[in-house]
Parts: C-alpha cells; sequence; structure tokens
C-alpha cells in the first residue's frame, strides 16, 4: 500500500518532525526568529502576572494595547485608526490571517492571489469555501506581481485581492507605484483587500513598504494584519492584530469571540511594553538580518543558484529547478543526508516545486554551516543524476 | 465610493444571528459583574515562578501545535483521574481557551457529519461557533425542571432520525445542571446504539460536589466521545485563555491542523502556566468548593426566603434563577451585570456567578 505524499502544511510539519530527531540539525526552514523575546518585555509579562492575571479583556483587546498598535500603525504605516472600534487584537498574525479571510469571503467568492504565497492563506481560504485564483510571478522579475495580471485576474466573483508585502515566500516587495495601481484595481472593480505587513519592518537596501489602508481611498476596502511575532522575536506569545474599518472590524471582532474568545491577558501586557518600550532589539535584529541576508545571498551566488532578490522579509525563495527533482524531494534529501531544514517550495504552490525557501533566522555560524551542507547535498544530488 | 461588495458582506453578517449572539467574558469586568463564565481566583505565586522561569529561559518561541507534551500529559492524567476517562497525552489538543475548543470541535467534528444536534439551551459560544460557518442544526430540546439538559428520550430521538453528532454539555453552562451516572450510561447507550458522536463541554464538571459522569468514562465506544474545557479552572488562569479538547486518536489530525492554520499554537507562558497549576489543582480545587458550596447552600436559602425560583444546578460556582423582566431590570438597576438566559435560549432565566457580591444581586432582585 503506498503511503499518501504529504503537501502543503502537512509536508513542512513532516519535514519538522524529521528536523527534530537530528542533534545537529540546522533550521532554515521555519520563520521563528532565533533571537529571545527582548528582556523588557519579558519582565513586563511578569509584573503582569502579578498585578494583572485577573484582568478582563473583551475578545477585541485591551483597549492600551489597542491605542498602542493605532499609534504603531500610525507611526510606522501612516494608515490612521480608531483603538475604540478599528482594531481587534488576535492570537498572533495566523489567527488574524484567518479571520480577515473568513471575515470578507463566503463560499464561491474568489480571492486574487498573487503567487508563490504563505500557505496558510490556501488553507484558510479553503476552510471559507473561497476559491484561491493565482497570479503567477516570476523569479527573472524578482517575484514582481504585476498589476496587469491582477487586472486580468479579475471575474464576476471576484471580492477580495490579497497583496502580501514583503511577500513571503518571494520577499518581493510591492512598489509605491505598483501599489497605488493595486488600489486603483481594488476599487474600479470593487475588490477588498486583504494586507498582510508581517515583515513591514524587514525591507533592504531602496525598497519601500507602502501599505494600502494609508492610500487615499484604502482604509475603507482593506483590512490590514501585523504581529509581534517577527518584529519582536514573540512567536509563542501569540499576539497580533488587524486593523480596518470601523463597519468591518465589526465583523471581524465577532468572528474573533467565536473562533477563541480572546487572547491571554499576559501576552497583551506583553505587547504593550513592545509597542511603547525601547526599539533598539527591533533594530538590532533588523541589522543582523540584514547581514545575514548578504551572507546567505553570496553563498547561493557561489552555488550558482538563481533566486528573486529579497527585498524584504526573513528569507530567500531559491530556484533550484537545475536538480530536475521535486523540491519536496530535495528538501527531503538535504534534510537526511545533511540536517539542514529548508522549505520545498511545492508547499507554498503546486506549481512551485523547483524552489526552496530558506531563512535567515539562524546565528551567522549557523547560516554558514548549513549553507556549506547544502552545498555538499546539492552536489551529491546533481553527482547521482 | 459606496462597496457594493463591502453592503454584501455587511447585509449577511447582520443577518448572521448565530454568530452575534453576545460573547460572555472569561473574568469578572468589576466587583458588581456576576456574568462572566470564569471564576475570578488569586493566582499561586508558584505558577508565577514556573511560566517565568519558562520565559526567561527562552521558550518564547512556537512549540508544538497541539500543546507542550508535558502539559498535554497533565491534563490526560486530570481527566482520567476526574472522570475516569483513559486518554492519552496523543488525544489531547491544547487549546487557547475552551471558545478555542468549542470551535475547532464543532467546525472541525462537524465537517464529517450532515448535522449537528445541539441543545435548545446551551452556552451562545456553541452558537457562535456555529455561526462561522453554515452548519445544519438540529434543535435538541430541554427540560426546563432539569435543569434545561435535553431529556435522555429527546438524545434518542434525534439519534433516531438520523442525526449522528450532538453537542452536550454537563453541567449545563446555563444551570450547572448535570445528568447522573444512570442518565449519562443512557446516552452513551443511545449514541453506541447508532454509532452516533458527541462532543461533551464539560468544563463546569469540577465544580459539582464528588464526581460529575462523563461520557470521557464510557468503556465501551470511547473512540465516539470528544470532551471539552477549561485547563485546570479555577488556579487564576481564566483571562490567559487555556482549554482542552479530549479526543479520539483519529480525530486528532483534522482539529491540530485547523489548530495551526488559525493559531500555530498556543501562549507558551499559558502552557507553563498551566503546568505547574496541574500540580496545585486538586488541593485548590477542594479548598475552593468547599467554600463555593457553602455559599451557594447561602444563596439558596436567601433565594428561598425572598421567594425566587431557583433552577435546579449541580454545578457551586453559578447560580440560575427564573426571573421577570421587572426582577432583572432592578438588577441591571442595583449596578450588576449578569449572564442573561436569552443568550443561552432561555429567555426568563438569568444566571449569576456565586461569589460574595451574590447574595447583594439577590437582594436587588427580590
Amino acid at each position: 500500500m503506498s503511503k499518501k505524499k504529504a503537501e502543503g502544511t502537512n509536508l513542512l510539519y513532516q519535514l519538522m518532525s524529521e528536523a527534530r530527531t537530528y542533534d545537529d540539525v540546522i533550521v532554515m526552514g521555519r520563520g521563528d526568529p532565533d533571537f529571545d523575546t527582548p528582556a523588557h518585555i519579558v519582565a513586563a509579562a511578569k509584573d503582569a502576572m502579578v498585578n494583572h492575571h485577573a484582568d478582563y479583556s473583551p475578545p477585541e483587546g485591551l483597549l492600551a494595547l489597542r491605542e498602542a498598535i493605532a499609534d504603531r500603525v500610525k507611526r510606522v504605516n501612516n494608515i490612521d485608526v480608531d483603538p475604540a472600534t478599528e482594531v481587534v487584537v488576535t492570537n498572533g498574525g495566523q489567527e488574524a490571517l484567518f479571520l480577515m479571510v473568513l471575515a470578507v469571503l463566503s463560499p464561491g467568492d474568489e480571492m486574487i492571489v498573487p503567487e508563490p504565497n504563505y500557505n496558510t492563506y490556501a488553507d484558510s481560504l479553503a476552510f471559507a469555501g473561497g476559491v484561491k485564483v493565482e497570479v503567477e510571478t516570476y523569479v527573472q522579475n524578482d517575484f514582481r506581481a504585476d498589476p496587469a495580471d491582477v487586472r486580468a485576474a479579475i471575474s464576476d466573483k471576484s471580492r477580495a485581492l490579497l497583496l502580501v508585502s514583503p511577500n513571503n515566500p518571494a520577499a518581493s516587495v510591492i512598489s509605491p507605484p505598483d501599489m497605488r495601481e493595486m488600489l486603483d484595481i481594488a476599487i474600479s472593480n470593487d475588490l477588498m483587500i486583504i494586507a498582510d505587513d508581517i515583515y513591514d519592518l524587514f525591507v533592504y537596501d531602496d525598497f519601500t513598504h507602502l501599505s494600502p489602508a494609508s492610500l487615499p481611498g484604502g482604509l475603507e476596502r482593506t483590512l490590514t494584519l501585523n504581529a509581534f511575532s517577527k518584529a519582536y522575536s514573540m512567536t509563542g506569545w501569540r499576539l497580533g492584530w488587524i486593523v480596518g474599518p470601523a463597519d468591518l472590524m465589526a465583523r471581524v471582532r465577532e468572528l474573533k469571540a467565536a473562533i477563541s474568545g480572546g487572547t491571554s491577558i499576559i501576552s497583551q501586557h506583553a505587547g504593550i511594553a513592545a509597542l511603547t518600550g525601547p526599539q533598539d532589539a527591533v533594530e538590532m535584529m533588523a541589522d543582523a538580518y540584514r547581514r545575514r541576508r548578504r551572507l546567505v545571498l553570496d553563498a547561493l551566488d557561489a552555488m550558482g543558484m538563481k533566486y528573486g532578490l529579497p527585498q524584504g522579509g526573513q528569507f530567500v525563495f531559491a530556484d533550484i529547478g537545475f536538480t530536475g527533482m521535486d523540491s519536496g524531494e530535495v528538501a527531503q534529501r538535504i534534510l537526511s543526508e545533511q540536517h539542514v531544514l529548508a522549505y520545498p517550495g511545492s508547499a507554498f504552490s503546486k506549481d512551485r516545486k523547483n524552489y526552496l525557501r530558506m531563512t535567515f533566522l539562524q546565528p551567522e555560524d549557523q547560516l554558514i554551516e548549513g549553507l556549506e551542507r547544502m552545498k555538499v547535498a546539492m552536489h551529491n544530488i546533481m553527482a547521482d543524476r | 465610493m459606496a462597496s457594493e461588495n463591502k453592503s454584501e458582506i455587511l447585509a449577511e453578517h447582520a443577518a448572521n444571528s448565530a454568530l452575534n449572539k453576545p460573547a460572555l467574558a472569561p473574568v469578572a469586568r468589576h466587583n458588581m459583574d456576576l456574568s462572566a463564565d470564569g471564576l475570578r481566583s488569586p493566582l499561586d505565586e508558584r505558577i508565577i515562578a514556573a511560566s517565568s522561569e519558562a520565559l526567561e529561559a527562552g521558550h518564547t518561541h512556537y512549540v508544538d501545535v497541539p500543546g507542550i507534551a508535558p502539559l498535554r500529559a497533565a491534563i490526560a492524567e486530570s481527566l482520567n483521574d476526574a472522570t475516569g476517562a483513559r486518554c492519552e497525552p496523543g488525544n489531547i489538543i491544547v487549546t487557547a481557551g475552551v471558545q478555542e475548543s468549542r470551535f475547532l470541535t464543532i467546525q472541525k467534528i462537524g465537517e464529517n457529519f450532515e448535522s449537528i444536534a445541539v441543545p435548545a439551551v446551551a452556552h451562545p459560544g456553541a452558537r457562535k461557533a456555529l455561526g462561522v460557518r453554515a452548519r445544519n442544526v438540529i434543535p435538541l430540546s430541554v427540560d426546563a425542571e432539569r435543569g434545561y439538559l435535553p431529556p435522555i428520550a429527546a438524545i434518542s430521538e434525534v439519534v433516531a432520525g438520523g442525526c449522528r453528532l450532538l453537542y452536550l454539555e454537563s453541567p449545563s453552562r446555563l444551570s450547572g445542571a448535570a445528568y447522573t451516572a444512570d442518565e449519562v450510561a443512557a446516552i452513551g447507550q443511545a449514541l453506541r446504539d447508532s454509532g452516533a458522536s458527541a462532543i461533551w463541554d464539560q468544563g463546569l464538571a469540577p465544580w459539582v460536589d464528588g464526581d460529575c459522569p462523563s461520557l470521557a468514562a464510557d468503556e465501551d465506544r470511547p473512540a465516539l466521545f470528544t470532551t471539552i474545557g477549561e485547563a485546570f479552572p479555577g488556579m487564576g488562569l481564566a483571562s490567559w485563555h487555556i482549554g482542552y479538547i479530549a479526543a479520539p486518536e483519529d480525530q486528532i489530525p483534522a482539529m491540530q491542523s485547523q489548530k495551526q492554520i488559525m493559531a500555530i499554537c498556543t501562549s507558551t507562558a499559558a502552557q507553563y502556566a498551566a503546568l505547574e497549576a496541574s500540580n496545585l489543582f486538586v488541593e485548590a480545587r477542594g479548598l475552593r468548593m468547599s467554600q463555593l458550596s457553602q455559599l451557594k447552600s447561602r444563596l439558596i436559602e436567601v433565594a428561598a426566603d425572598r421567594g425566587l425560583d431557583v433552577v435546579t444546578g449541580d454545578a457551586k460556582n453559578i447560580i440560575a434563577l427564573r426571573a421577570s423582566e421587572a426582577g432583572a431590570a432592578s438588577l441591571r438597576d442595583a449596578g450588576f451585570d449578569f449572564a442573561e438566559g436569552a443568550s443561552f435560549g432561555a429567555p426568563a432565566v438569568i444566571r449569576l456567578n456565586v461569589n460574595a457580591a451574590t447574595a447583594d444581586a439577590l437582594q436587588a432582585l427580590s
């Protein structure tokens, strides 16, 4: 009897499960920063345990945290929201993503999705009964989502446009002119926008992130997510947010109450400290990712691998088409032989079977060692062809 | 330019009465708030220490989707001891609170069935969870004289009618009434005979004196029954949002996958706190139960003295009363908040937490 081949999220979990069995594994797969949460945030959590452990929080989150979020999105993204009615706190970016999709899509509705994209969008869309309409992007254009292709994908069932910038896994950033055109398309075709800004603090070189909700006419049709996980290295705290227009946010609030009821009071107090406290750690981490990105790209160049230039984010999406093998098999072989975990592109899109996603969320010495091992694995793969 | 798409979304939302059911708070908002689902409890210093140490040790990253292994083991052991279940850690998913447990079970186990029977009187969170994605809901009639629990005959009837998944609460989240051991055995029999499954909310069971019979203890077909509840209630963790699902092994992968899709994992601070709470729970519960039992007995006397109509209930942490509109209004006017039976499906009932302020509330009500 043949074993069913794991796909999508299940494939990633299968690989992660195997990775845990190796003592010397180097993880370049999961988007979990190697840095621990900054000490002042942990201290705020401890204080909350003593002084606020039994406080009430409404499903949408503590007002103090929503105010801090409103300040943050104004300062960083130039989005104007009312913390009383236009912010909902979530159990991480993942719950935010799920809520946004459920808030906007009904069964049969189409969402236009520039590919490749974070696999959970497809999973959430499937739960909602929505239909994914893919818009291709190409490595030779650094995975730029072309507004003309988006326009061509619109049908009478289109209800939403997904804009993840910087993108996961392709690490492309939608340029300001393209973002303005995307918004024009959304307005002229009456599409809602689901915007994922989770990597907005990690943009490289001269690239610029622009939030669609910051543009005239943008906020009223856009739900924007972000989270503490990547910027503050708080993946285990499960804390994120959605901002958007009050009428749609009322729906998001009810969905949040229905799905999980609320968000841990301790994580929320930690989040207040993160947003209102010193930001040195964020800058330190951003500097580290900048250095590591260069290191990874140099190694890939030395291996002769093609990739889309990571304009933002915390990873690189590299073309392994030269191996002639499916990315799932390549990722499996690199893991089994060299104990290096990279994510197969096929987990993000069925059409990305010749890509690997590699994160730069490990210390530099680990990254160097991981890339050396990967080089050996690639050499072995090519020698076996 | 007005968006027709958005107008449609908002119109669909406005029409979704299940999703728009009021959400009950996990803890009281103020001293005269008697509406909360959970108890306002002190937090033991050892729990603070354990959670703090975990955070300082770097447990601030993603953990396994179904929860950290020692907590899953602790929850399994606690359920086995309390209910006679035979759970292994692999049967447990740690959730971000009991509402997430409701949502995951109702929606994901529900995917395998054409319909789900839900008591006419049930926690509003169950209806909210059903409102997220349309399901075919079969109403299950309840017996007001039996604390609004569905009678065995009603359960048998929906099963005979072809419904193969039931959502049941014992104790009732409105009245605290719990099925007896004989009734649980009869329910198990009725479900087994037709191969029907059940989601069994036993979150209030720790607040029943002695053992609170659970379907989880069913010896013949445990593979049919899934239980949910708050993890270690009364330990000061209500605002931390931590709950559990104990499910047959074959149900776990789909719910685990959905948990990954919608949350990845549960807060590590809460998980390590719950792990320490598991060590203190039995002793703390005993102490709390003794306080609650005394309080509730006194409240029942006060209610009788004032001619109030108390609904039968076994759980000591809540007291439900039949109250007129005027009575409820006078309670509101006196500054008290309470859970309205209407949001459960029983309009003429109110639910109050049992605590020091409840006697004053009864005074205002009378």
